[in-house]
Order: structure tokens, then sequence, then C-alpha cells
């Protein structure tokens, strides 16, 4: 079937939905006990049994159904009926037997028989507008207390098979696509394993193809009755599913307060509408409306907090509140959930662009702090001024110009080293700091020092940070009074947490507070990148100059 | 001449210290290293100046604040900086010179030879003259300025809005700085050349510079043909 034609179908539904019905049908009447003269028009059966009597044992019953026809059909356009009736049966139409689906009363005997949904042609002579009369000679072995016509349609015989493909071949297309969004968002979630929200909105489409296949596979797939509630069993477990997953999913896009107890909570009293199945629809009806109110309640809350997607999520959900109360159950129950997976899908493809931002940004931050700190060694303070006392080292003493050299190859081949990681051993970081002091040795004419204390040489650290402190405590500090400044770098461990301690010991420095520069910026950055929230940084003044801590927990 | 090295690289001043003795021999009086913001601020009120060669960025910090309180001083100031972006501000708050690091001797000497040459040295736009007030440091653009009346060691700055600023500077050391838009048409003044609306000559040969706003101003005796010149 072509696309184009797809407005017509939807015309033809809405026209179907209006069209005035042919016939008209009267209340039906049955009586247990088998006579073959009970199939015809003219029977008095005033004294037939109202209502719908238990039949045990496989006995045969018969029940009759006046049935006026409207509007006497065309020769070439026979009318048909379709009955939607447990039990294996014998159509008589005005008498005259029109169809045969089982064998009535031989059930126990002889195997399963005939269908579930049956359509029968009658023959055009007997359809003139006026009084008919309907009778069916029925026996009900595996139900008994299923007797009596639970879905009767008369029309075009023609139309009658083929509005039901019709429909159910559309509604196949339909469930093909949430098939297919099942499958990919499987695949999404299989590529990124903590996404779970994903999952659950793939296994929520893929409950819903279910459904739609075991709701409408009943016009080509012929069930016999007794096999009916294995069916009804089916649709009543993925409504289940269905209506436990996706306030499940809202939860995860909207969380709340006491999320678990709630939850467990609404499991409960779905759990107990499935297992309380006295009628089917009232069932489903049941989970799908607590269903619908606590999804509501969760989009509510979520709107109420001023969650990204919330609101048309919202809408989604009111709108199919009038689909509900305009269209009969099972239409309404496949737009409503329909419906509801769309606002899924859109808080799904919401999640996905904002992660996919975070994912850019993540990586212009990388790049950016690999940038800063490929910067530090050709700012022009540095390397200027380096290269300014270099030339002077040179000209006034060539020997120690060229350990100078030395000093900052080896500072420069360090960086080369370290330049594209995000956590480097600690050693490396502290032969960095090393020559770093060599350097400025040779430019100030400060006797500088390092001294570790309990450093674990299996620890790794962000590239960078603590040569960062170490440059900071030299520019922003004066020599003590014989000439020098010293840094101390000491680790501590627990279960708990690790910590370093960054002292600096020198004068003139924590006169003022400073604002906080570059320097600390790329510090925090490095361990936010490396660690997510997961540590602590403080940069100090103390008695003998400076102190920096920074605690990394586990 | 009294000098004052402004360097917290210890290295970098004593080679500056080096070639500045070596540059100036006998005619250096005094030489003062020092390398904090705070210590030159303090040195540079309290003494007296010919020269201050000045780092812009000491121990983490802009030494843009020192820069005006400088430039605002009767000495001149050459700048000796790792940034060479600096150098177009630097100059436009009136810095004799711009010494990119690394340096050596030859540029260092071109720079402190700006301080002995009189007259016209400085081929960069000065944009803005600092002047010391009570508490702080203004700097008024060039464009304000009319002319410029010497007054002892300092000179007084005429502005356009009629309002009269004195000035650190001696007119010698802001003829250095402001040329060629400015002109030492008199002993006692400074002109600026875009001002001027005629040249009179008035009985006794007296010759008065007749600015746009109307105000008149002597022109020197042995001025007058060059400037009339330079004005034609």
């Amino acid at each position: 079937m072509s696309l184009r034609s797809l407005p017509l179908f939807l015309l033809l539904l809405v026209a179907s939905c209006s069209q005035s019905p042919v016939f008209e049908q009267y209340e039906t009447v049955s009586r247990i006990g088998d006579q073959q003269e009970w199939g015809a028009k003219d029977l008095d059966d005033q004294d037939w049994e109202k209502g719908k009597p238990i039949v045990t044992g496989g006995q045969i019953y018969w029940f009759r159904t006046p049935i006026a026809i409207l509007k006497t059909p065309g020769s070439l356009r026979p009318y048909g009926i379709q009955l939607d009736v447990y039990g294996e049966y014998e159509v008589f139409w005005d008498g005259v037997l029109i169809g045969k689906n089982g064998n009535p009363g031989q059930e126990a005997v002889l195997p399963p028989e005939g269908k579930m949904w049956a359509t029968f042609s009658i023959p055009t002579h007997l359809t003139e507008a006026g009084e008919h009369v309907l009778a069916i000679r029925s026996s009900l072995y595996h139900f008994p207390d299923h007797s009596g016509i639970w879905g009767l349609e008369m029309d075009h015989y023609d139309d009658l098979l083929n509005d039901r493909l019709i429909e159910s071949s559309y509604m196949h297309l339909f469930a093909g696509a949430f098939l297919i969004a099942s499958f990919y968002f499987l695949l999404l979630f299989l590529s990124d394993k903590k996404e779970y929200a994903t999952l659950v909105f793939s296994i929520s489409c893929f409950l819903f193809f279910i459904l739609i296949l075991a709701e409408f596979s009943k016009a080509y797939m012929p069930i016999h009755y007794s096999m009916h509630i294995v069916r009804l069993q089916l649709i009543g477990s993925l409504m289940f599913g269905i209506s436990f997953l996706i306030p499940f999913y809202f939860s995860m896009q909207f969380p709340f307060p006491k999320r678990k107890l709630l939850l467990t909570l609404y499991a409960g009293v779905l759990l107990f509408f499935f297992l309380s199945r006295y009628v089917f629809e009232l069932t489903a009806n049941n989970m799908v409306l607590s269903m619908w109110m606590f999804s509501f309640g969760i989009v509510v809350f979520g709107a109420y907090k001023k969650r990204k997607g919330a609101r048309l999520v919202l809408l989604t959900l009111l709108l199919s509140v009038p689909i509900g109360f305009v269209t009969p159950f099972n239409k309404s129950l496949f737009a409503g959930f329909s419906l509801i997976l769309l606002g899924m899908f859109y808080l799904l493809s919401l999640r996905i662009k904002e992660q996919r931002l975070a994912y850019e940004t993540s990586l212009v931050q990388s790049t950016r702090l690999r940038l800063e700190l490929l910067k530090k060694n050709i700012q022009p303070h540095f390397l200027m001024n380096t290269l300014t006392s270099l030339i002077d080292w040179v000209e006034e003493a060539p020997k120690k110009g060229v350990l100078f050299i030395e000093a900052l190859a080896k500072e420069f081949d360090l960086f080369n080293q370290i330049e594209n990681k995000t956590l480097i051993p600690i050693a490396q970081e502290i032969a960095l700091c090393r020559t770093h002091l060599e350097i400025m040795e040779y430019r100030k004419e400060i006797n500088y020092s390092l001294q570790e204390e309990g450093i674990d040489l299996k620890e790794k650290i962000p590239p960078g940070i603590f040569h960062t402190l170490l440059e900071n405590g030299i520019t922003h500090s004066l020599p003590l009074e014989d000439n020098s400044v010293k840094f101390t770098l000491n680790f501590e461990a627990n279960s708990d947490y690790k910590c370093y301690t960054f002292l600096t010991f020198a004068a003139g420095l924590g006169k003022e507070t400073k604002k906080e520069g570059t320097g600390l910026k790329y510090i925090k950055a490095r361990l936010t990148e490396s660690y997510h929230g997961q540590w602590d940084f403080t940069s100090e003044p103390a008695d003998h100059g400076w102190k920096n801590t920074i605690k990394i927990y586990s | 001449m009294h000098i004052l090295i402004v360097e917290d690289e210890s290295r970098i001043a004593k080679r500056i210290e080096r070639m500045t003795r070596a540059i100036f021999g006998d005619a250096l009086q005094s030489l003062q290293h020092i390398n904090t913001l705070h210590g030159a601020v303090r040195f540079i009120e309290n003494n007296p100046l010919d020269l201050v060669l000045l780092d812009l960025n000491l121990n983490g910090e802009s030494g843009f604040d020192l820069l005006a309180t400088a430039v605002s001083g009767s000495f001149h100031t050459v700048i000796i900086s790792a940034y060479k972006d600096q150098a177009i501000t630097a100059y436009e708050y009136g810095v004799l010179d711009f010494v990119p690091k690394p340096f050596n001797r030859d540029r260092l000497e071109q720079a402190l030879n700006k301080t002995l040459v009189k007259g016209k040295t400085a081929a960069h736009d000065i944009k803005f003259l600092a002047v010391k007030k009570r508490h702080r440091i203004q700097l008024i653009p060039l464009e304000e300025v009319l002319y410029i009346k010497g007054a002892g060691a300092y000179t007084e700055l005429f502005l356009a809005d009629g309002k009269k600023e004195l000035h650190n500077k001696s007119l010698e050391k802001l003829e250095q700085l402001l040329s060629p838009s400015f002109e030492r048409i008199h002993k006692s003044y400074l002109m600026k050349m875009s001002e001027l609306r005629e040249i009179r000559v008035e009985t006794g040969s007296k010759y008065m510079a007749v600015l746009k706003n109307g105000e008149r101003i002597p022109i020197g005796r042995t001025k007058y043909k060059d400037i009339k010149a330079k004005w034609l």
C-alpha cells in the first residue's frame, strides 16, 4: 500500500466511525439443549432465557439474536457477518445454515477446530431490509462462563474482510517504526552502557511493538477460542511491563525524592491490578490509568523543578486524555501510548544533545589545558627572561652558560613528554620541578631547593600542577635572609583520600590577598578533568610563606 | 646622571647595571637596583633621578601602575620588558624607549643615548602626559595640550579648555618626547605646530605666534627663521 493512500485510509477510518450502520441488533436470548428447528426464523422464543447462560460439560446450547437490516444491499455486494464468539458453533440466518465454525457438541472427542473471529457471507436473498434472526448452535467446552455474543459486526462481506486487513497492515507499519526505534536505542545503549534511560526506552518500544502485533495479528492469525486466554495474558503482561517502564523512565529523567520507595509502591499497585484479572478490559484500564497518573505526577514535578523538556512531555500526557475520551479503549490505548513514547523520545533526544554538547565542551577544555601547559614554556615572561639571562651567562661565563642550556633543554624535553597526557607519574612531575628550579637559579641567583616527603612513586597526577605551584611560589616570593627559597612536597594517603601538601618557605608572601590567577584555574581544571568532583584544593598564606593542599578522594 | 634599575631577575639586573656603567662611564653619579614594585615607588619619591630603567612585570604584578608614576616624574623612563606587545601602550604613556628582551649592549646603548641627545629623538606617538596630582596620577591626552611653558625645573601645560597643569619634566625632556608635533619656538616655550594660525612681527622686531584660539606666544629671535620655514 502506498503512502498516498494513507490520507484516504485515515478518511475511511473516520468515515467508518461516523458511517451509519446497516443493521440494528436486538437482545439475545438463549436456551440450553439442541433442536434443529430452534434456528428457524419464526420460532416463538418468548420463554427463552435472557442474559448469558453457563454451559458446562460441552453440551449444546442455542442463542438467537433478532437483527433488523436497514438497507438492502446491491446484488453484487452481499452482506457478511463477523462474529466474536467463544465456542465451536454453527450459524443460521433466518433458519438457513450459512456457516460452520468447529464441531459443536463434539469438542471433547474431536480436536479443536474453528477460530475465534469468523466472518460469514449471507446469501443476498436473505438480506432484504427488515427483520431477520441470527441463530447460533454452539458448545462451550473450555470457558463455560463465556457464552453469548462478544462482538458482532455486519457490513458488505468484502469490506468486513478488507477493512480489518487494511487496519492491521497500517498498525504493523506503525509497529515496525517502534521496532526500529527499539533496535536503534538498544545499539545506542550497547555503545554506552551507562545510559540506562536509552535501554528503558528501547525495551518500552519493543514491548509496544509486540503489543501492537498481539492486538492486530488477529486479522490474519486464526486462534482457537480455547487459546484466546493466552493472547489476553500476553497482552496483559505487555501492558504491565509498559505501564511500569514508562513512569520508571520518567523517574530517571525527572528524579524526585523517595524515588525507590514510590516506584516500589507503584509496582505493587500495578501487580495487584495485574493479578486481579476478573475482566480483562478493566485490568488493562486500571493499569493504564495508574500508569498515566503516576507519570503525570512525575512530569508535573519535573515541570515544577523547571527540568528541560518536562513541559512538552506534560503536554503530550495531557493530549492523551482527550484521545482517551473520544476513541474506544483499544484505539486510544495505542494512540495514547505512542504519544507518550514520542514524548519519551523527545526527552532522549534532548539528553543526547546535552551529552554531545558536554562532550564537545570537554574536548575544547582538554585542548585548552594542553595549550596552557605548552604555553608555560613559550610565554614571553619565561622565555624572554630566560634567554636574556642565558645570553648574559654565555657572554660572561660560557661554561655555566652551557649548563644553563642543558637545564633548559631538559625542561623542554620533559614538557614534550607530558604535553598530551592527562595523568603522569609523580616522579616525572618532580623531575620537571627540579629542572625548573635549576633554570630559575641561573636566572634569579637564589638558592632554590625542593624536598619530598612520603612520595609514593606509583602515584599519578595531572601534568604541570606542582610545576604551576612552584612557578607561583617563585614569582611571588622574595628570598629569605640566607638568599634561599625552600619548597616541600608532602604526600599522605589513607583509605578515604590522598593528600599532597606543597609548602613555600620564603619572604614577602601573603601580605596581600591575591585574586585567582590563571595558574590556579589551570590546576582546578586539570583536577576536574581527571577526578571530576572528587578533589579539594586550597591555597593560603602561612607563617613561613604559602601553603597549598590538594586532596583527592577515592 | 642618577639612574635606577627596577628588575626582579637578578642576572638581568646585573647585566643592565654592567652595561649602563660601561656606556655612561664617568658621567654616572649613582646607580641603584631595586627588585620590588613598592621599593621602587618609595625610592622614586625620595631621590632625585635622571633615568629609570623599568621592567613592567615584577613578581607577578603589572608594572603599569608604576609606569604611570614613573612617566609623571621629572626623569626619563626606558622600559626593558619581555612583553613586546606592551610597547605601543608604553610609548603612549610617554616613555623614552622600549627595549625588548633579550637585548644586547648595542640596543641598550641606543636607548640610553636618547637621554643625552638634545631635541628630537622619539619617533613614537606619545598620546598622554602624566601629571602628578596630590594622591593620584592624571593622564592628560596630548591633543588637549596647546603649548607648554617652562617654569624652572617644571613645566606648565596649557590646555584647550583654558586650564593649566603643572608637569614635573623639564622643557628639555618634554622636547625630547614630543617632537616633531611640538616645536621649541622660544627658550621657555614648546608649541604644537598644528595650533599656529599666524606669525606677527611687532614693534622692536618682536616675533609673536598667534594660536588658533587667539593666544599669543613669543618666538625666539634665533628660532624665527626655522619656525617660519616649517610653518610655511
